[in-house]
């Protein structure tokens, strides 16, 4: 069965969208060992069904707060098969935020750009195409209370569970002085096969050099530990 | 152009940021936030007690406490 993973900053509309999308088809839980709800709902779309997961609401994706925490892991260990990332579309800049940190975990992105009507009522202007150009993912403007934009947003979604393999990976730069040691990093992390083979090389290069404690954890497991952290120096 | 910390800042101030003089949680947090060096950041308000902030910046707004602004430094427009 496909799996899509729906995430976005707090009060984006993303549990109404969620609901948009499953109807009344959704169970409530918690996540394992935490009390963060966990949502899962289905909805038939051409006859195949797709489990939805609703991700709790995040700005980042670190390891220091547990709802990121969890937000993040399923992403990297669950790999769903499409990642809904809702952005709130009178605040881009804020939420592009957290997109490039889901483009930088190489999830299969699908954007769906809420608050459409107050992007139009406000007078902004957003080029959809040109956004789905530079983001390398597919963009559909949404309106979760009256549902506009649900139908082709499944489409869309269905769309991107099927061609997974065939998105062009777009990297964001952090120019020079970043890139440098990211590369020096990614490097060392490509020498264990099974670490880079589990999570994106250039994610866990990223996270060494920002001394994520989770991915730390990882490399100190890691046969290659030393080369990895020597490559940091 | 003086340099203030943020929540040395008053009501309507516009300021650049240019240093976050924290590190670890808090830098990550405040920079995840959208307080990057460079960030135009204007005072809304002051709660009633003073503390904590509210600020507005790239669209949107944002409250910190004090203790927490303090470590943010800007140049004042």
């Amino acid at each position: 069965m496909i799996t899509v993973a729906i995430i976005g900053n707090p009060n984006v509309g993303k549990t109404e969208l969620f609901n948009r999308l499953t109807g009344m088809k959704q169970h409530v839980g918690n996540w394992p060992g935490v009390t963060v709800e966990k949502k899962t709902g289905t909805f038939t779309y051409r006859g195949e069904e797709i489990r939805v997961v609703d991700l709790p609401g995040t700005y980042s994706l670190t390891a220091q707060a547990a709802d990121e925490l969890i937000a993040r892991n399923y992403i990297v260990d669950e790999k769903p098969d499409v990642v809904v990332d809702i952005v709130d579309g009178t605040n881009l800049e804020r939420n592009l935020y957290l997109t490039l940190l889901l483009l930088e975990l190489e999830a299969n992105v699908v954007i769906a750009l809420n608050r459409w009507d107050m992007v139009k009522e406000r007078g902004i202007v957003i080029e959809v195409d040109k956004l789905s150009e530079l983001l390398g993912v597919p963009v559909v403007p949404t309106v979760a209370p009256t549902g506009e934009g649900a139908e082709v947003l499944k489409e869309v979604v269905m769309k991107a569970a099927k061609e997974k393999e065939v998105r062009r990976k777009i990297v964001m730069g952090y120019g020079e002085d970043v890139e440098r040691p990211i590369g020096v990093v990614e490097d060392a992390v490509r020498k264990d096969a099974s670490l880079s083979g589990r999570y994106p090389p250039r994610w866990l290069a990223i996270k060494v050099l920002e001394r994520d404690g989770q991915v730390l954890k990882l490399v100190e497991e890691s046969p290659h530990r030393a080369e990895i952290m020597a490559a940091v120096k | 152009m003086a340099e203030k910390r943020l929540n040395e800042m008053r009501k309507g101030e516009k300021g650049r940021v240019t240093e976050i003089a924290a590190s670890g949680y808090l830098r990550q947090r405040v920079m995840d936030m959208g307080i990057v060096r460079g960030a135009k950041i204007e005072v809304v308000r002051n709660a009633p007690l003073g503390d904590p902030m509210e600020f507005l910046l790239k669209g949107y707004n944002l409250t910190l406490r004090k203790e927490d602004a303090a470590n943010i430094l800007l140049e004042v427009e």
